[in-house]
């Protein structure tokens, strides 16, 4: 194989050599400036450009009209739908830049390929056009900024502590996701890597009254719909990124830090099946920050239950001090 | 025997430790492009695990041998390419590679100087280079295999082997590298910057400097205050991972047993790197920026539109490069107020990009377009630029980053903005001034061919990326195939991969025109594009100092094409006017309106 | 290859006299950003950590201080000195700042090993990340200040054998640069360390 390449490749390139040396030694013997580029050929690349931009449009239609599909379903979280409108605003505002501009770009430079009966234009600056390109895009940024910013607040305020809400520690590891709800109490107990033997693979302090009821699962962790969720994220060992898409969630697990996200969702998975018409549905919680070789397999289904369904599914694990 | 000893020494001190810039271009030039081709060999095996993924390939077998067993790569040595692959064309290829090449060979010939500030340190910057790239390489052939955590080798995974095989002796290699490779960058940027604000020829302003140089002038700023402290965070995980220290690590359980390590934060390295990582960006970029600016004046025969204005967005985003590294770091917990005023900072660089853009776009328009594959591929940047820097709204902002951090979008985003737009402008420049480096001819015609392969295949991969980002795919997944969420992202991913492949072989094109040229082009003419600018009043054979006689002085600025008379014929008969004509009675100088 | 006619900026010394200084100053920029990147660290480190741990600076850090500031005085007269084209004069103030750099370093020696005495030390288990920080600073600053006592002995060689005039001191010039910025830096470093690490 390899040496049936190697002669491949040098006769390709030894044909190449002499391809080009007859092309120069005749364009030479006809009195051509070899490097010049003739009008016609720059005007044969001017078509290419304006061939470039309907296939360019072309392919840009093509995938979202293919793969518009593909895409995350519906938000199912509260915020989630306010950043997919802020989504949707970004998208309307720079579609239209993205074509518009290249429409501009290849029109001319289709239209104003070398011919020797023109003159350029000498124009080298206009304070009124600058001012407007200046002027107009702050405009569009400013109203980008403090849509985004007033989600960004939204996502960001902590949850009230009064109000109900179910609080789970997030905590990975390489290369598995582990949950630990708070239990009745509504509080975690103590946890520190120092404590981690055995079974007890988040190092939950066992001497901590917090801790025993807490209840810790692998594999898959439910949560209830409609009911905000605190996230407490930890990492064990290397950072990773706690992601779970189908709620515009993503908040990276620091080793030797507590990081925090929360949201409510809004959709349970047996609604979310009917809606992507996919019995196999499930929601996953996934690693997006590169932790090791098989960071591409560090996952936990998420289930979104029925307020009922979760109740009784969370007083079936067992806890902590069991 | 004296003869022969003698033309020794002569071919030592010419070809390998030469202290003349056009040499030390041409060392940057090929070594970076030697860089380049390895990191798309790279990109080109792991494109074929993510299009077919688990399939057996002999191309794979045969280049990654005992790291794919049956042509099948490991899971972390696929980590390994990755990171390999962006630690290679981002610092070695499009650093080093780009400015290297370009600042050494335009900045004495653009201003009028007959060398750099100082040669000597030019030929270190090039030889710190040079080893700190073969270091590069020879960590990929270590026990444990290379630095696999990422380009931006985040601790604690770069700094235990326990985590990751690549983060034993690899990493260590990565870590000297980039040390020596920083030395080199600043020994470089020192002299850029010293060169074009002491040694500009008589009449040579600042508002007379082409674009290229402003762009080179503002790298090197950019340069010299970034990667100080990159080299700062480097050293402190090297001491980390071998001298017991704890200034990233904190609380670590692995492999069985907790590390002895407290107190420390990763997230600070985060910020230290990405200080200079996101200068960085620009450090790529501004110069394809300055290459393009200045071919696409000349090849449309048409004055660079807003010439101040290009100066100034260049200073702007030279500025907010530095203020905008915590967009990166959106969801690692930081603060929501420092979120919200790391957002606004990178919302504003698109101001100066817009105007950027626009003013290309006027200078095309009524032009009178030559096109040279320089001028094809500086178009193609002005595309790039674009296509990529619209997606920039959406990961800057932090409550849209929440769902797209780090997946495909991200790769498809800064591969197109920074990747592409760079390469394009590098290809640009190696075309442009190909005469002046080898003083002969590229065939033009590969050329053309050569920039439709590219920009076609090249938006083949990226532009479905962004489709793959939306739906939640993350990045440095050795494959999807793990999530039934993915399963219908097969199609895409063997069509990227499949325009992988067509770019990588397109590049072949260009490996063929490039090295053909330079042995056996036809003689380049003094001024084959002619254009304004010093370097082409230079003789076409490379001479110590520059020019015969006396420098040429400088009388307006470098982009008078085109320039008519009231009654409308050109000013000296030709549709351009070099620097070096002295102004007619009552006629502005276009730069200094 | 064909001779050129050498005008000014062809000559070495005139290309040297345009482009040393500012190449120092730059170079300087850069090793400012280095350690400006040191100690915003120190700051993001002390602000993440709840126990962080103030370290009384030994007295020989105090000294130093001081050993350094009249090492920068001496060179300066040195300086002055030899813009009066008083050659002597200056070959005497630059082996005395050359001794005090010295000195310098021994003190800075006796600072660490007064720190390692008191059990605080730069890495393993028993080190914080405060005392970790404070070893690597002022080690590298040394680093830095010995790239500065090489200039001072080939100055001090080079004034021995009078190559200076009061129309030729560009090599005095730059070594004191140097000289001076390591001083202000080590005076940065030690105001931080003290009152804000």
């Amino acid at each position: 194989m390899a040496i049936i390449i190697t002669v491949v490749v040098l006769l390709l390139i030894v044909s190449g050599v002499q391809i080009l040396k007859i092309a120069e030694l005749r364009a030479i013997s006809q009195g051509e400036k070899i490097y010049e580029v003739s009008e016609k050929e720059g005007k044969s690349q001017a078509i290419l450009m304006l061939v470039f931009l309907v296939a360019f449009m072309g392919f840009f239609v093509w995938q979202i009209a293919s793969w518009g599909g593909l895409l995350l379903p519906v938000s199912a979280s509260e915020h989630g739908v306010g950043l997919d409108n802020l989504m949707n605003v970004t998208l309307f505002m720079i579609i239209p830049v993205f074509i518009i501009t290249h429409i501009l770009l290849f029109w001319f430079a289709f239209k104003y390929a070398y011919s020797s009966k023109r003159k350029a234009v000498y124009f080298a600056h206009s304070n009124k056009l600058e001012l407007i390109w200046t002027v107009v895009p702050s405009l569009a940024l400013t109203v980008l900024i403090l849509y985004g910013l007033s989600n960004w607040n939204t996502i960001m305020k902590p949850i009230n502590q009064e109000e109900e809400h179910v609080l789970i520690e997030l905590v990975g590891q390489q290369f598995s996701w582990g949950a630990r709800y708070a239990g009745e109490d509504g509080k975690l107990g103590r946890a520190d890597v120092n404590y981690i033997e055995g079974v007890n693979f988040m190092g939950v302090d066992a001497s901590d009254e917090n801790s025993n009821d807490d209840v810790v699962v692998k594999g898959e962790f439910h949560i209830p719909v409609n009911v905000p969720v605190q996230f407490v994220m930890r990492s064990i060992d290397i950072i990773h990124s706690a992601y779970m898409p189908h709620f515009r969630a993503q908040m990276n697990c620091v080793p030797g830090l507590k990081t925090q996200f929360n949201f409510t969702p809004t959709i349970t998975t047996k609604e979310m099946k009917e809606i992507t018409q996919n019995d196999e549905f499930e929601y996953v919680l996934l690693c997006n920050k590169i932790c090791g070789a098989a960071h591409y397999n560090m996952q936990m289904n998420i289930v979104v239950d029925s307020k009922e369904d979760y109740e009784k599914w969370l007083a079936e694990q067992k806890t902590f001090a069991e | 025997m004296s003869t022969h000893h003698h033309h020794h020494e002569d071919f030592l001190f010419k070809y390998i430790f030469s202290t003349d810039h056009k040499m030390i271009s041409k060392q940057f030039l090929i070594t970076g492009f030697l860089m380049g081709f390895i990191g798309m060999v790279m990109s080109t095996l792991f494109r074929l695990q993510l299009g077919w993924p688990g399939e057996s390939f002999w191309l794979v077998d045969a280049l990654m041998g005992s790291w794919a067993e049956d042509g099948v790569m490991a899971p972390d040595k696929y980590l390994s390419l990755v990171t390999m692959h962006g630690t290679i064309m981002v610092f070695f290829l499009l650093t080093a590679g780009l400015s290297g090449t370009f600042s050494n060979l335009l900045i004495p010939l653009q201003i009028g100087a007959r060398d750099m500030a100082s040669g000597f340190l030019n030929m270190l910057s090039y030889w710190f280079f040079f080893v700190s790239s073969v270091i590069m390489l020879i960590s990929l052939g270590v026990e444990g295999g290379a630095a696999s955590a990422g380009w931006t080798i985040y601790p604690p995974l770069s700094a235990l082997p326990q985590a990751i095989p690549g983060s034993g002796l690899g990493m260590t290699l990565w870590l000297v590298s980039m040390a020596i490779f920083i030395v080199s960058s600043l020994l470089g940027s020192l002299n850029y910057i010293v060169t074009i604000l002491n040694l500009r020829t008589k009449g040579m302003s600042m508002t007379r400097l082409p674009l290229t140089i402003w762009a080179f002038l503002l790298t090197a700023i950019i340069g010299v205050l970034s990667f100080p402290v990159l080299l700062s965070a480097a050293l402190l995980l090297v001491f980390d991972r071998s001298f017991g220290t704890s200034f990233f690590l904190s609380d670590i359980y692995i492999g069985g047993q907790v590390l002895e390590h407290s107190g420390g934060s990763p997230i600070l390295f985060e910020h230290l790197f990405w200080f200079l990582g996101h200068p960085e960006v620009y450090i790529v970029l501004l110069p394809a920026l300055g290459i393009t600016s200045e071919i696409i004046s000349t090849m449309s025969r048409k004055p660079i539109f807003g010439y101040r204005a290009m100066i100034g967005s260049m200073l702007a985003i030279a500025f907010l490069s530095f203020i905008v590294w915590g967009h990166h770091m959106f969801v690692t917990g930081m603060n929501p107020f420092l979120g919200a005023v790391f957002t606004f900072t990178t919302l504003l660089i698109a101001i100066p990009s817009a105007v950027k853009v626009f003013n290309y776009l006027t200078t095309l328009w009524k032009g009178n377009i030559v096109y040279s594959p320089a001028a094809l591929f500086s178009i193609g940047l002005v595309s790039t630029f674009i296509s990529g820097g619209v997606t920039g709204l959406v990961l800057g902002d932090s409550a849209l980053d929440i769902n797209v951090h780090d997946t495909y979008f991200v790769v498809g985003h800064f591969h197109i903005v920074m990747g592409l737009s760079a390469i394009f402008g590098m290809f640009a420049g190696v075309y442009h001034w190909f005469p002046k480096l080898f003083g002969r001819m590229m065939n033009n015609k590969l050329g053309n061919v050569h920039f439709w392969i590219t920009i076609v295949s090249a938006y083949g991969v990226f532009f479905p990326m962004h489709f793959l980002g939306l739906a939640g795919v993350p990045r440095r997944y050795y494959t999807n195939s793990n999530f039934p969420l993915f399963d219908n992202m097969v199609d895409i991913n063997e069509l990227v991969s499949t325009f992988a492949i067509i770019a990588a072989v397109g590049q072949l094109l260009f490996m063929f025109n490039f090295i053909y040229s330079a042995l056996r082009g036809p003689k380049a003419p003094m001024n084959p594009w002619r254009a304004n600018s010093l370097e082409w009043t230079a003789p076409v054979e490379h001479i110590h100092g520059n020019w015969y006689g006396d420098i040429p002085e400088v009388h307006r600025w470098a982009y008078d094409y085109s320039k008519v008379d009231e009654s409308g014929e050109y000013i000296g008969g030709e549709d351009f006017i070099p620097q070096t004509v002295p102004l007619a009675e009552n006629e502005h100088d276009g730069g200094g309106h | 290859m064909t001779t050129i006619t050498v005008d000014n900026i062809n000559s070495r010394a005139e290309l040297k006299r345009k482009t040393a200084k500012p190449l120092l100053w730059i170079g300087i920029m850069s090793i400012v950003m280095f350690f400006g990147g040191w100690t915003s660290a120190v700051i993001v480190s002390k602000g993440s950590i709840s126990d962080w741990l103030s370290i009384h600076l030994p007295n020989a850090f105090y000294v130093s201080s001081v050993i350094i500031v009249l090492s920068s005085i001496f060179f300066h007269l040195g300086y002055l000195a030899i813009k009066k084209d008083q050659k002597k004069t200056l070959f005497i103030f630059v082996l005395l700042t050359l001794l005090s750099g010295f000195g310098f370093v021994i003190s800075q020696y006796l600072g660490w090993k007064t720190l390692y005495e008191n059990g605080i030390v730069a890495t393993g288990s028993s080190s914080t990340n405060a005392s970790s920080y404070l070893y690597l600073i002022t080690f590298f600053h040394v680093l830095h200040l010995l790239a500065g006592l090489i200039s001072l002995i080939v100055v001090s060689v080079k004034s021995k054998k009078e190559r200076y005039s009061s129309s030729n001191f560009l090599g005095v010039e730059l070594s004191l640069i140097y000289w001076h910025f390591l001083g202000a830096l080590w005076i940065y470093l030690f105001i931080f360390l003290k009152y804000i690490a």
